[in-house]
């Protein structure tokens, strides 16, 4: 697809905002007053969406309508689902997270063999009250929000923990004092990252990227989140991701910012028709590389169980290959990108590759889910079966434990100084697995895939301008 | 040959001698019952209470991710943290400072 390599650094370079801010200051005498902050009046009383929608009419009801509180959508581009319904984290049944808002709803758990309980569930992060959860709609809904949890850089998290009602329901709070209200504005990389960096299961769990200045040249040139992922309405853009089905109907890519052409170097932009931009600018990935979810393990301190997981720092693996047009097969057994070389829609493109173990169905060889909530107590992953079975009146299955193969988008982890360069494909055993992606023995050795003969002359000229005073 | 072999055995016993032991890293499971932040946030002593173990362990934490965790009070008093700990002259330094995991 297209390859950002140079494009990334060039615009990290030339042209993140704060970078341009720090390098050209303005003079004291002409710096413009500071402009006063439209929220300050929050800070003496803010009843929650009401005092937004005194300015922010009808934003409310619209956010109601995005992925961020239905945990669902329609998905045009998976295998397999039916095109009326919505799919999501609400809903969905694979093997990262084996449970869903549906069937492992936010709840107190039985007490554990040290007579422990807590209140867990997958819609943890959902930003309502969760009396007002993802199915939520009307008046209610709107005014169970949490605005100030996206969008507050004071937000107190303190205040953000599941709790018991008097009648005995399980509530999420929030923090809706007026020091936060009086600090909104776009959201910030923490506010993003409360949630997305704790998902699936701890830190940095899922998608194994940490966005620091250690790990992405965006975040290391002062980019926020909200720069790439520029919401219209609350729709948050997004890239296609062969696990990640829910959407807003808006997409993004490297190209909104960067060109098709962004190297500055002709034999780099020949790459960017058919390499995305990702396979060389991002060539690592991170987080969990599998794990089991029919045999838990024990936390000998807290009594509670988890999941078994295999988990890799940021940065620690290596993504694998595949063309990719931006479609998913959907099956069991796997949840991958298609595409092929044929395909002009088609990029060869990196992904983190995953394995899940779980519950199938022996009867109809469908992948089974889980209410978490027994395992955590007692480590009966059978019993979390048989507890989602029964909310999903599935009354008659046969457990079997069985693998799950998932593609993650690998879109995080954006280096310039690190990207792949001729040096590392164009070579015996080199990074591309040429065979696998369709090219034949013969091309490679007539177009030279596999030798330093492609570059060796090119990157010897780069390297003695390098060393030029 | 045998000067040789004096040499060696008393660098040997010199090195024995002078080596400083391996810290023994330490561990705790407690709700914390304080928080307190250095004037420049650049550091913390939380307290740590075992109820089990029926003691409280007086944590310093230095590591950036953790105090602002502190700050935004994403950890906060009542919170139940599992940490590791070294002991560094008079100081019990967090090597590990967390919520026990899960959604």
């Amino acid at each position: 697809m297209k390859s950002l390599p140079l494009a990334l650094l060039a615009a990290a370079l030339a042209g993140a905002p704060s970078a341009r801010a720090a390098e050209t200051p303005p003079a004291a005498s002409s710096a413009p007053a500071a402009k006063p902050n439209p929220h300050a009046g929050l800070k003496d009383g803010y009843q929650g969406p009401a005092a937004c929608e005194k300015c922010h009419a009808g934003v409310a009801k619209a956010f109601l309508d995005t992925v961020h509180w239905k945990h669902a959508s329609k998905v045009t581009n998976v295998d397999h689902l039916d095109p009326k319904l919505e799919y999501g984290m609400k809903n969905r049944i694979y093997t990262f997270c084996n449970g869903n808002d549906v069937v492992n709803d936010l709840k107190q758990v039985p007490a554990n063999e040290l007579g422990k309980t807590k209140i867990t569930g997958c819609n943890s992060c959902h930003p309502g009250t969760h009396l007002a959860g993802v199915n939520a709609d009307g008046p209610e809904a709107e005014a169970a929000i949490d605005c100030l949890l996206c969008h507050s850089s004071k937000y107190d998290y303190s205040k953000r923990k599941p709790f018991k009602t008097a009648d005995g329901k399980v509530a999420m709070g929030q923090d809706r004092s007026g020091e936060a209200a009086a600090a909104v504005g776009k959201p910030g990389v923490k506010n993003c990252m409360t949630c997305h960096e704790s998902a699936g299961g701890g830190q940095l769990i899922k998608r194994g990227f940490a966005y620091d200045a250690e790990h992405d040249v965006h975040a290391k040139n002062g980019m926020t989140c909200v720069d790439c992922h520029e919401a219209k309405a609350h729709r948050i853009p997004t890239g296609f991701d062969p696990n990640n089905w829910a959407n807003d109907g808006v997409r993004l890519s490297c190209q909104g910012c960067h060109s098709e052409k962004p190297h500055h170097d002709p034999d780099y932009d020949a790459h960017t028709a058919r390499i995305a931009c990702q396979t060389c600018h991002i060539p690592t990935t991170g987080g969990a590389v599998a794990k089991d979810f029919t045999r838990w393990t024990k936390d000998p301190d807290t009594g509670f169980w988890e999941p078994t997981t295999i988990k890799r720092d940021p940065g620690a693996t290596r993504p694998v290959y595949a063309w990719f047009n931006g479609t998913v097969e959907n099956t069991p057994h796997r949840i991958g990108p298609k595409g092929e070389r044929t395909d002009p829609k088609s990029k060869i493109t990196p992904f983190k590759l995953y394995q899940g173990r779980a519950y199938y169905d022996r009867k109809t060889g469908s992948l089974l889910s889980m209410d978490f909530a027994p395992p955590t107590a007692s480590g009966d992953t059978l019993a979390g079966v048989a507890s989602a079975a029964k909310t999903l009146g599935i009354k008659s299955y046969d457990p079997v434990p069985g693998w799950q193969t998932i593609y993650f988008a690998n879109s995080h982890l954006v280096t310039k100084a690190k990207a792949l360069s001729c040096d590392r494909c164009h070579v015996a055993d080199g990074v591309l697995p040429f065979e696998e992606l369709g090219y034949g023995k013969a091309e490679i050795q007539k177009r030279k895939l596999r030798s330093a003969e492609l570059w060796f002359d090119k990157l010897d000229a780069k390297e003695r301008k390098k060393a030029d005073f | 040959m045998k000067k040789l072999a004096a040499a060696l055995s008393l660098a040997v016993a010199v090195t024995l001698a002078t080596a400083t032991p391996a810290r023994a890293e330490e561990k705790v499971l407690g709700v914390v019952a304080s928080i307190q932040l250095a004037a420049d946030g650049n550091s913390a002593v939380a307290v740590l209470k075992d109820p089990k173990a029926g003691i409280t362990v007086p944590i310093a934490v230095e590591d950036k991710v953790t105090l602002d965790k502190f700050k935004d009070h994403r950890i906060s008093v009542g919170d139940e943290i599992k940490c590791k700990y070294e002991k560094k002259a008079d100081k019990n330094v967090a090597t590990f400072f967390k919520k026990p995991g899960g959604c």
